[in-house]
């Protein structure tokens, strides 16, 4: 019921109680004729707190000391408000509706009548047809030839062998160090990632130490042919070639591994590494990424 | 006097003005909304267009048949066949999204080498109640990205500046790898698609708060373009787009691992 039906049907009341007598015996100190319905009562008690008001906004408008910056406040409030609801109207709710315009279901029908036809029959065998050779190409990319897998961002390796997993740990790839010299020159120190294999398997490697380890230390640079190149022992017991200077190799820091700390080979503890030297031959695939 | 006349006649002027602002307001506000809504029918257009089935009289097909579901899912299938046997190819690594199955797979040549369980999906209408024959069509070839936006950097360099002589040499220090970023970033593909990976984590409040505001951040960078658009009276473009969530570590593997014009294979 709509507030004004409310007040026209308690209208009505007070209409019909004045026409009346009360059917049962009155209060004392009260007439008949004269006494004060609810509505009555309401109306003078909201009259009398819209005058309160008014009065108070009258006195408020008249203390100018505390009406301009309420008013001043207001202003921003509601300027504010306006434009915190033009924010979210135009970078949220927009997207929203917008969303909710797009797009058209497809509806799927599957008709029997249609799937009895030849042409049907047809489409669905070409395809079939289509995924059969297009699946056998594609699992001819993964053989089940040994490879590794290196996560260069977890700094750990993933050894299959016959499509399985043989073996899991960690290791050290490239620190992502960017080397600087006064000269201009620079070197960054990252595992490169990609598909590669392994060129070649070395017992017992030797480093031969490049510029850069050199100038890394602030060590003079020998000629190419120095002895003083040549380093054993750091590379452990195994090494494989991977291309460019890159190598799966082991480490005499063993603290480090699982972290990023090589010059862009991938370091393995002893007993990883002879299982990868073991299982992976030359031609071997390395997935690096 | 003549003041209480100049305060008389301010007040229907500052009314009229503020009028005539609310009136601009709103004029604008509806204009721009009407524009906004108008895009992605235009996308949709455009990409019904370039895909829709173009038949000859020899091998006609019955119409009929897109909206069977055995049919659908064959399509489907080869599609993303064709996808990855094309990015296999290219000798790079790629991603795969698979929309049914809730994985996005890193791969390298037809190898898997990461696997990551997606935990929240969410994609545009036009991907998900878009007409499956365009959009199957749409994603038979491999998307390539064009852009990214991250909250982590790609390569995280440490510039290092070489000593002089031994005295000045410093052994390197031990990485921090304990430190956990918030990992967010999007991925914009050169055919407007854009695909959003969160990270699935957000217990902590800065997690939380940073995804936030990394989310506000790119409204604000869309809705300035749609501005700039509906400005000089044209349509703004719309990016359908796939959202993903999936564990931090996988999402920042895969940020670090696909090249900066990688490309991604989905299937829906």
């Amino acid at each position: 019921m709509l507030w004004t039906d409310k007040l026209s049907d308690m209208e009505d009341d007070k209409i019909i109680n004045n026409g009346s007598q009360p059917s049962g015996p009155l209060p004392e100190g009260t007439q008949p004729g004269i006494e004060k319905t609810q509505f009555e009562t309401e109306t003078v008690s909201n009259e009398g707190a819209i005058e309160e008001t008014t009065s108070f906004f009258k006195k408020l408008r008249e203390n100018k000391k505390v009406y301009k910056p309420l008013r001043f406040f207001f202003y921003v409030f509601v300027s504010l408000a306006t434009l915190f609801l033009l924010f979210m109207f135009i970078v949220y709710l927009v997207p929203v509706f917008r969303e909710m315009t797009s797009g058209q279901k497809t509806e799927i029908t599957n008709d029997p009548d249609l799937q009895k036809t030849p042409a049907y029959k047809k489409q669905i065998s070409l395809l079939t047809k289509d995924i059969q050779r297009l699946s056998r190409k594609y699992n001819a990319y993964s053989t089940g030839e040994s490879y590794i897998v290196i996560n260069t961002t977890d700094n750990k390796f993933f050894l299959y062998k016959n499509k399985k997993l043989i073996r899991e740990g960690s290791c050290s790839t490239g620190s992502y160090k960017k080397l600087l010299t006064a000269e201009g020159k620079s070197w960054t120190f990252k595992t490169p990632r990609g598909k590669f294999s392994i060129q070649a398997k070395r017992t017992n490697p030797a480093w031969h130490r490049p510029d850069w380890s050199f100038i890394e230390e602030g060590v003079p640079i020998p000629p190419k042919d120095s002895p003083l190149r040549w380093e054993a022992g750091v590379l452990g017991d195994y090494a494989m070639d991977l291309g460019d200077s890159y190598m799966i190799h082991g480490t005499i820091y063993k603290r480090f591994l699982g972290m990023p700390v090589t010059h862009g080979c991938v370091r393995l503890n002893d007993e990883d590494l002879e299982v990868v030297f073991h299982t992976l031959n030359v031609g071997s695939k390395v997935y690096i990424y | 006097m003549t003041m209480e006349t100049e305060t008389i006649n301010r007040q229907p002027r500052k009314r009229t003005g503020l009028l005539i602002l609310i009136i601009l307001i709103v004029t604008f506000i509806i204009y721009y909304s009407i524009m906004s809504l108008m895009s992605p029918g235009r996308t949709l257009a455009r990409i019904s267009n370039e895909y829709i089935l173009k038949q000859d009289e020899k091998t006609r097909i019955d119409e009929k048949i897109f909206s069977d579901s055995a049919y659908l899912k064959k399509l489907k299938e080869k599609a993303f066949l064709q996808s990855r046997i094309a990015l296999a190819e290219s000798d790079s690594i790629y991603l795969t999204i698979n929309l049914t199955d809730s994985t996005a797979n890193l791969e390298i040549y037809g190898v898997v080498v990461h696997a990551a369980k997606i935990t929240n999906l969410k994609m545009s209408s036009i991907l998900s109640k878009g007409n499956e024959y365009i959009i199957s069509s749409l994603l038979s070839s491999p998307f390539t990205i064009a852009e990214s936006i991250s909250t982590i950097k790609k390569d995280p360099l440490m510039l290092k500046m070489a000593p002089k002589d031994t005295s000045e040499y410093k052994p390197d220090i031990m990485p921090d790898t304990t430190i956990t970023e918030p990992v967010n970033y999007i991925l914009e593909m050169t055919n407007g698609t854009r695909i959003f990976v969160y990270q699935e984590e957000n217990s902590k409040p800065g997690e939380s708060m940073n995804q936030f505001s990394f989310d506000l951040k790119d409204k604000l960078r869309n809705t300035i373009s749609s501005l700039k658009s509906v400005a000089v009276f044209k349509v703004p473009e719309y990016h359908p787009y796939i959202k993903l969530s999936i564990p931090r570590a996988d999402a920042k593997i895969i940020y670090r691992a696909i090249p900066r014009n990688g490309q991604i294979a989905i299937f829906r």
